[in-house]
């Protein structure tokens, strides 16, 4: 590591300070916890006027019950997400993934919104600079090709946030603000596919808050793969979320991390709603899953492991999950 | 009033030092307090090229930058062994390894030290460059280094015994290729130097993390043109070293020459990303082996080709390549062994010495072979081991003398503990066991400079205070030979450790010692303490006896105190004694020397200064695993390990000594592995190099075999390496035992587990669908 570059703090208490400070300093970018971007920054994988702290905004800190659900404020804590009674009751699955992020220090100061909105990384990208210089730089930073697929046109860096697919399987949704006001989507809105760009955010917008509904009829789990029980990212990391009425499935949601510059949320899973989870269907999920993963040489572990491993968990976890289903809800 | 005294050796004492590490007290070489220059090094983008030049000048002229160095400033090559130093500080006309340092700056602080590094133009011819051992050695190969036709830093061919004729006298005759990924060393603190050059005087001081300060010291006066008495290196805390820095390492140089250059004070802290570029790691390797063996399990022939991927650079190669072939002897009884050895020249960064140096990766093939063929035979692994024993005291082949030997002892321990009998064969699918033996040298026999001084001295004082300060040059690098010299010298003065202080590796108070490497300190130096310290108790024992009016040989020693055998009374206290010895004449100083008996240096053939030893180590271990068949991921469930160290002086630090082998042979077998993309190194941090977590680390039974050897301090031998290489292959064993699957290439990743069953499952099928067809 080296010295962090000289920036600007400036400290936003609303959402309009964080807008006008953006207008006024173009480039900088929002820190929260920073355990992402100031690791990067020491990097030089940016090179930012002024950092913008919006952890003192209105809402940031909250965990409320509301409308059936429970509103959560980007700038909680993954720490303090762990030890919520009411993320704990309601979400199990997702406070597992959480214990799965990075070491307990990271989680103190780690955000959900930072987490959510965290840089997709590539073994080409999260390098030194010497090292990306004596690369030629990449796609995603200062450079015109991505090593992991040089003819083609779009960066291929691979998502690595452990609370998205959760989110996604129990059906979150985002609350965005910006200079136009705010807004609220189906939290898989706020992703595309593209590692060099991989939030749909307009250029003054940003996570305020993420909402999961309460369904208590929907178990739900996740599952990480990595070399080691500590520290990494995911290679492949699995969320599943599924409803048993008596031996069949009445309702199957399916997320990956690891495989895809965004968290990929497997689509054809209502096929197999109206069906035992037998050996057919696992097989069936299993395909739906390698058919649609598509990770790239980001990590040092094989992209093919990484499809393989991805589709073997999503088919363990499912089974697991079935089961569990028949004895009481929230289990994970 | 009789002071507390119990013996020292055989104590469960917690490290002398270690209070400062866990208190956060301790001061290493990045804490030192100093008035410093921030120094930075530019690092080759290319894998090699020609240096056709480099332009500083932009760089010197930028304001608050206070000096450049180039090759220019140095044309003294440099290494570890006197015949292959050839590497420079700063590339000289060729640079052949992407990291490779070409430049350095000192400035006022970190910031423009960096911007003046992006000043600096480099103009190159880039080179061909290989990456492997097989494209370096292709016959049309560009030569890394002229003279070294094939990219060849050394080869090696032994033969001891008629291997042909064993061979023919074998009933099963197998042979197998294993690959073992090039690992490093991964301790846990990054490289560091701080240098102050004084002008005036034109005297240097380095603070280093060095194994070896008497080595750097003497590659700091080549390097630098200064007699050695004009320098003063000094070691401080440091947080590992594993053999990473058993060497003279450019950066202690480079820091050296920036602080001359800056007429002043340097401090040059490498990152972690540079602390991998500097790397002296253990190379990948290719080893084919080959084994004949009676139906009864017993070793007629053995034959072993060894490739090892160098690097760059010659560092300890000679070294590694010739341990490769050495060590195959003295752990069985083998009638004829052939070795053929290759060290190879490539554009990577090069590798050195790393714990087991040179005996793991063969090591390794060796066992799996073995394993391989006790099943075909349908032999229990432990028989045919006990079959291969070999008879001591005895003497290889190759001519290592093996006086102890506790391998026996260590099969039955591990094999009791583990269960292996009821167990084995016994487990769900999925569960395995396996085993393996490794061995290793209590300090090389031979030193690297052939100067006539003994092998090790160690100094003591005793002075009006009462206090015995320990003087020696040995370098703790963690490992706790500061903590094992103070119990040996407590043990034989029988003094309270409470009365001891140990001054260790600063060149400008304590006597020259060749450092921490090759297991040899507690051996050679424990030895050296041990003669000082009888020659102070015999001083402490005379004067007691002048007090007290009787013979020396009619003192006994009562907890601290010194009487007169037959006397009722508390004798003189330990002070009243020093007290009474000093009045002769002052401060009190002895010092004890050890060098290794000629007899022990080893065989008369070329290379046969390697492996060459006093005493060897031995070990034995079973692993257990659990094989996730889903992920392809192996768990490590349990690990019993039996280590015949000799006499544990201190069984607490032997315990962990054995555990710190044993989870670094785990990392190596089953996630760590360099990995380069054109030359780049991929793996450079700690994120993408796989060191295992706590999460990963299994239980480890020690158990101390003390099989004592008679020229060993107290009868102790190596305690800190012996046990890494058999780790490698039983865990292989055990993942066959698990999955039916034996593995050739190391580490075991998830990926490649996973890979091979999906191919076992393919070829099932194909097989199936040829017989249902047929």
């Amino acid at each position: 590591m080296t010295a962090l570059p000289p920036f600007e703090l400036i400290r936003a208490t609303s959402l309009a300070e964080v807008v006008a400070a953006r207008r006024s300093h173009p480039g900088c970018r929002l820190l929260a916890g920073g355990s992402d971007l100031i690791a990067n920054l020491r990097r030089g994988l940016s090179d930012p006027p002024a950092l913008v702290d919006i952890t003192g905004l209105p809402g940031m800190q909250e965990i409320a019950a509301e409308a059936n659900g429970v509103r959560i404020g980007a700038g909680v804590t993954l720490s303090r997400l762990v030890d919520d009674p009411l993320i704990r009751r309601y979400f199990p699955a997702l406070v597992y993934a959480i214990t799965t992020i990075a070491g307990p220090a990271h989680r103190t100061s780690a955000t959900l919104g930072g987490n959510l909105c965290l840089d997709t990384r590539c073994i080409f990208y999260n390098q030194s600079d010497w090292w990306r210089h004596s690369n030629g730089f990449c796609l995603k930073y200062r450079g015109t090709v991505c090593h992991t697929a040089p003819t083609g046109h779009r960066c291929h860096a691979a998502y690595s946030g452990d609370t998205a697919p959760v989110l996604l399987v129990l059906g979150a949704r985002a609350e965005l603000g910006g200079g136009e006001g705010r807004r609220s989507i189906a939290l898989n809105e706020l992703f595309r596919d593209d590692g060099a760009a991989h939030l749909t955010l307009g250029s003054d917008e940003m996570l305020l808050s993420v909402w999961i509904p309460i369904d208590s009829g929907l178990v739900a789990g996740y599952e990480k793969m990595r070399f080691r029980g500590a520290i990494d990212f995911p290679l492949a990391g699995v969320a599943v979320s599924l409803r048993r009425k008596d031996d069949i499935l009445a309702d199957l949601r399916i997320a990956l991390t690891g495989t895809n510059s965004r968290p990929l949320l497997v689509s054809g899973c209502e096929a197999l709603v109206g069906r035992p989870v037998d050996a057919a269907a696992l097989q069936q999920i299993g395909k739906l899953v390698q058919k649609q993963v598509s990770p790239m040489r980001t990590t040092l572990a094989p992209a093919q492991y990484r499809r393989r491993v991805g589709s073997a968990l999503a088919c363990r976890l499912t089974g697991r999950l079935f089961a569990a289903a028949a004895e009481s809800p929230f289990s994970a | 009033m009789i002071a507390l005294y119990e013996p020292a050796v055989g104590r469960r004492l917690p490290l002398i030092d270690g209070i400062e590490k866990v208190t956060g007290r301790a001061a290493y070489t990045a804490d030192l307090r100093a008035q410093a220059l921030v120094g930075r090094i530019l690092r080759s983008p290319y894998a090699h090229a020609e240096l056709l030049g480099v332009d500083v000048t932009a760089a010197r002229a930028l304001p608050g930058v206070v000096a450049v160095i180039t090759g220019e400033d140095c044309d003294k090559p440099f290494g570890v062994l006197p015949i292959t130093m050839n590497e420079f500080p700063l590339a000289r006309g060729r640079v052949r390894y992407r990291g490779e340092p070409v430049a350095a700056v000192a400035a006022v602080d970190a910031e423009t030290a960096e911007r003046a590094l992006a000043l600096i133009q480099l103009k190159v011819k880039e080179l061909p460059a290989y990456f492997s051992a097989e494209t370096a050695r292709a016959p049309d190969a560009v030569l890394l280094h002229d003279g070294r036709p094939g990219n060849l830093l050394r080869e090696v061919h032994d033969e001891f015994g008629d291997v042909d004729a064993g061979f023919a006298a074998a009933d099963i005759v197998r042979e197998a290729r294993y690959r073992c990924a090039e690992v490093v060393h991964g301790q846990m603190e990054p490289h560091a130097a701080l240098a102050e050059y004084d002008t005036e005087r034109q005297r240097l001081t380095l603070h280093s993390v060095t194994q070896v300060p008497y080595y750097v010291h003497l590659m700091l006066a080549h390097c630098l043109g200064l007699e050695e008495s004009r320098i003063r290196v000094v070691k401080p805390f440091v947080g590992g070293g594993f053999g990473a820095r058993v060497e003279p390492l450019n950066f202690e140089i480079i820091a050296a020459l920036l602080a001359r250059a800056a007429l002043g004070t340097v401090r040059l802290d490498l990152t972690r990303e540079e602390t991998f570029l500097t790397h002296r790691g253990r190379p990948e390797t290719e080893i084919r082996v080959k084994l004949g063996m009676t139906r009864q399990g017993r070793l007629t022939a053995a034959a072993c080709e060894v490739v090892q991927r160098g690097g760059a650079y010659a560092s300890y190669g000679v070294i590694t390549i010739l341990y490769a072939g050495a060590l195959l002897h003295a752990l069985y009884d083998i009638p004829a062994v052939k070795y053929d050895g290759y060290r190879v020249y490539t554009n990577t960064p090069p590798c050195g010495a790393m714990r087991g140096h040179g005996s793991v990766d063969a090591r390794h093939a060796f066992e799996c072979l073995l394993d391989a063929i006790a099943a075909e035979l349908g032999l229990d692994p432990f028989e045919v081991r006990r079959a291969n024993l070999l008879k001591t005291p005895m003497q290889t082949a190759n001519g290592i003398i093996v006086n102890s030997y506790g391998l026996p002892e260590c099969l039955a321990r591990v094999e009791k503990a583990s269960g292996w009998r009821q167990r084995k064969g016994h487990l769900p699918s999925g569960r395995g066991l396996g085993m393996a033996c490794s061995h290793y040298v209590s300090g090389a026999g031979k030193p690297i400079h052939r100067t006539g001084e003994p092998h090790a001295v160690v100094e003591l004082r005793l002075d009006f205070d009462g206090a015995v300060t320990i003087l020696t040059g040995a370098a703790d690098i963690g490992q706790g030979s500061s903590t094992i010299l103070a119990q040996a010298v407590a043990e034989v003065v029988g003094a309270d450790l409470g009365r001891l202080r140990v001054i260790a590796a600063d060149s400008a108070v304590t006597p020259k010692d060749n450092g921490s490497y090759s297991s040899r300190v507690t051996y050679m130096v424990g030895n050296a303490a041990i003669d000082a310290a009888r020659q102070l108790r015999d001083i402490l024992v005379a004067g007691a006896a002048h007090r007290l009016g009787v013979q020396p040989e009619r003192i006994e020693r009562v907890g601290e105190n010194f009487r007169a055998i037959g006397s009722n009374d508390d004798g003189l206290s330990f002070r009243d004694t020093a007290a009474g010895a000093l009045a002769q004449g002052g401060s009190i100083t002895v010092k004890g020397t050890f060098t290794v008996p000629v007899e022990y240096q080893g065989g008369k053939h070329r290379g046969g200064a390697v492996g060459s030893t006093m005493a060897l180590s031995y070990s034995a271990q079973v692993v257990e695993v659990e094989v996730d068949i889903d992920t392809g991921m192996v768990r490590v469930e349990k690990v019993w390990v039996a280590h015949d160290c000799g006499r544990a002086i201190n069984p607490l630090a032997v315990e962990a000594q054995v555990q710190g082998s044993v989870w670094m042979g785990m990392a190596q077998a089953l996630g760590e592995e360099t990995r380069y993309d054109h030359g780049l190194p991929l793996h450079v941090s700690l994120l993408n190099y796989g060191i295992p977590t706590i999460v990963e680390s299994p239980p480890i039974e020690v158990h101390i075999v003390e099989c004592l050897d008679p020229n060993g301090p107290f009868g102790a031998k190596e305690a800190s390496e012996g046990s890494l290489a058999g780790f490698l292959p039983a865990v292989t064993n055990a993942v066959a035992d698990a999955i039916g699957l034996r593995f050739c290439d190391l580490p075991l990743t998830p990926d490649r587990i996973l890979e091979a069953l999906a191919r076992r499952q393919r070829d099932s099928r194909i097989a199936a669908a040829r017989g249902a067809a047929s």
